[in-house]
């Protein structure tokens, strides 16, 4: 019997997801799930604990069986293993390396499974290792390593080869900030050689890394959209202000229906609890750089003094909204 | 990949990883050291026996008839020339076999799935391949310490028991034969039974209720006198492989390697089927 999808999705498709779902006995993890991450992208499945995240992304590495709903890996159920060795990689989130193993040893072995001669296992296994910044690690026992060091290690594994689809599940979990902002450069690095799918409650290492993102609450999908459709980055902006600052025309005070007169924009308010300026645009008609430019430069004009500016709701408020 | 390629290399990193383990090499050396101790004892007393027989007696009559008591006549009648030591120390690696099967196999799938280590394979190789890999890599490593034991013991056989060395080698040899088929089934078995739990002791508890359950089998089988029974314990074959009649011994390997390959496949198909 043959792997490959009898409709396969277009190219332009690296994940698609129909339908999916997965029960657990009586216990339903994961229902009537449907999406599609375009080739390329890097794709955030967000969601709090008991979502669902871990059990799609499992389902999405071949770990887990599908109940019902259909999945394509690049054209092929993700249980084809033929067809999809080193074409996809994956950071199981709690999969713990081979203790007695060598770092050295088990990359190659890896790379060796991958259908790698041996003289290229051993080449992609220290390039894959020297991008995770771990060279020196080559000859320590997998047992010997620091959760951070074994977190590079594991992705490593999944760098071999250079494949098409990265599956990273919470790759920067427990991790001191340091390893992390590491790691996040890792993925950045990556992007646009291959598709990536992040698991992740890290709303703001999603936001950074992700063009696109699915948020799931109790096992369904409550959006999917591009990171700045969730965002509203494409529609509202939000301006910090300093403490203290009121609306009206005098110096120092916010100038809301000033603001509302500029070209693009559809609606200022200011929240004098949260002390932020919303501003509403209408992405026709302006871009948002274009309007913090104007918006900013009516409020310095009025002499406001500004904290911070932002594109969007950000992620958090996003999530916590839906 | 073809699956040989994919059981090769798994096969070959179970068996690194078993004899890097303390747990591998606390076995290897136990039953490499307990082997020689053994062996060293039964060939000294061989050759005491051989020496004290009265002149009458021939020693080569007298295995004959022992050995027609535990197997077929043709068979004792085989053994008759044979180094009593070097038999004796087949009973003994056959007694081992189950015990050196479960505590070399119980953690090879159980553990890499306690701690989701097998993530890393699944998404590389074929599960079957995994599976029979497994197998594989747990029979090579039990075989590896049984022909330790076995050059330990034809060492002492020939040095202490004072039998000509070509004699050793060729019943040696013939002996550790024996131990091949028998032990392969024995980790089919260990592997079937061991790859259904996520925590290596239990995998443990279960492998050795198992290999005791078929012993009761075998006892039974014994004392109902309905002798096919008997074969439901892998050891019991030991009859057939020793057998001068060559069909004998070939329905023993075929039995065996049936066992073995059915419990492996089945092990294979239901991990295919697991979620992990």
């Amino acid at each position: 019997m043959s792997n490959a999808i009898a409709t396969a999705p277009p190219a332009d498709i690296a994940v698609r997801v129909r339908k999916l779902a997965k029960r657990f006995g009586s216990k339903t993890a994961v229902e009537d799930l449907s999406f599609d991450i375009a080739t390329g992208a890097a794709f955030g499945l967000i969601g709090p604990n008991g979502a669902g995240k871990t059990t799609t992304f499992s389902m999405l590495a071949g770990y887990l069986r599908p109940t019902a709903g259909k999945i394509d890996v690049l054209g092929f159920a993700p249980t084809a293993v033929d067809q999809l060795r080193s074409r996809i990689g994956v950071l199981p989130q709690d999969a713990l390396l081979p203790a007695s193993d060598g770092v050295g040893e088990f990359l190659v072995h890896m790379a060796r499974l991958q259908n790698l001669p041996k003289n290229e296992a051993l080449a992609g296994a220290r390039k894959a290792l020297a991008e995770v910044g771990g060279q020196d690690w080559w000859k320590q026992r997998c047992g010997s390593l620091s959760h951070g060091m074994a977190k590079r290690v594991a992705l490593a594994q999944a760098l071999l080869g250079g494949p098409q689809l990265l599956l990273l599940d919470e790759p920067t979990a427990g991790l001191d900030p340091r390893v992390a902002y590491d790691l996040r450069r890792i993925i950045r690095e990556r992007k646009g050689r291959s598709t990536i799918v992040i698991s992740s409650h890290n709303l703001h290492e999603l936001e950074e890394l992700c063009d696109a993102a699915a948020i799931l609450d109790r096992g369904r999908l409550v959006a999917c959209a591009s990171m700045s459709e969730l965002t509203a980055a494409n529609e509202e902006i939000r301006i910090l202000v300093a403490a203290g600052t009121r609306r009206g025309t005098e110096p120092g005070r916010v100038p809301v229906r000033a603001l509302r007169d500029l070209p693009g924009v559809k609606s200022a308010e200011l929240d004098e609890e949260r002390l932020e300026i919303v501003v509403y645009f209408e992405r026709a008609q302006a871009d948002a750089e274009t309007v913090i430019g104007q918006v900013l430069r009516a409020l310095l004009g009025n002499q406001v003094r500004i904290s911070g500016v932002t594109k969007g709701r950000g992620l958090e408020r996003r999530v916590m909204e839906v | 990949m073809s699956p040989i390629t994919e059981v090769a290399l798994v096969t070959g990193r179970e068996l690194r990883k078993s004899f890097r383990s303390t747990k591998g090499v606390l076995l290897a050396v136990l039953s490499i050291a307990g082997g020689a101790g053994l062996a060293m004892l039964f060939a000294w007393l061989d050759r005491v026996r051989r020496e004290n027989l009265p002149p009458e007696i021939d020693w080569r009559a007298a295995q004959e008839q022992f050995f027609s008591r535990w197997y077929a006549p043709e068979t004792g009648k085989a053994l008759a020339s044979c180094p009593y030591s070097l038999w004796m120390m087949l009973v003994a690696t056959l007694w081992l076999a189950p015990w050196l099967v479960a505590l070399m196999a119980f953690d090879a799938v159980s553990g890499e799935m306690q701690h989701r280590t097998v993530c890393f394979w699944t998404i590389r190789v074929q599960r079957g391949s995994y599976m029979i890999g497994k197998c594989l890599g747990a029979w090579t490593a039990v075989l590896a310490v049984m022909l330790g034991m076995n050059l330990v013991v034809w060492t002492a056989t020939a040095f202490v028991g004072h039998w000509p060395a070509a004699d050793v080698v060729q019943w040696g040899a013939r002996f550790f034969a024996v131990t091949l088929p028998i032990s392969a089934a024995w980790c089919g078995i260990a592997t079937l039974v061991g790859s259904q739990f996520k925590t290596p002791i239990l995998s443990l508890l279960f492998i050795c209720a198992t290999f005791f359950c078929l012993w009761l089998v075998r006892v039974s089988a014994g004392f109902a006198e309905t002798r096919w029974l008997a074969y439901a314990y892998p050891n019991a074959f030991d009859g057939l492989l020793l057998s001068p009649n060559l069909a004998d011994v070939a329905r023993g390997v075929v039995s065996t390697g049936l066992t073995a390959v059915a419990t492996a496949s089945a092990a294979a198909l239901v991990f295919q089927r697991k979620d992990v």
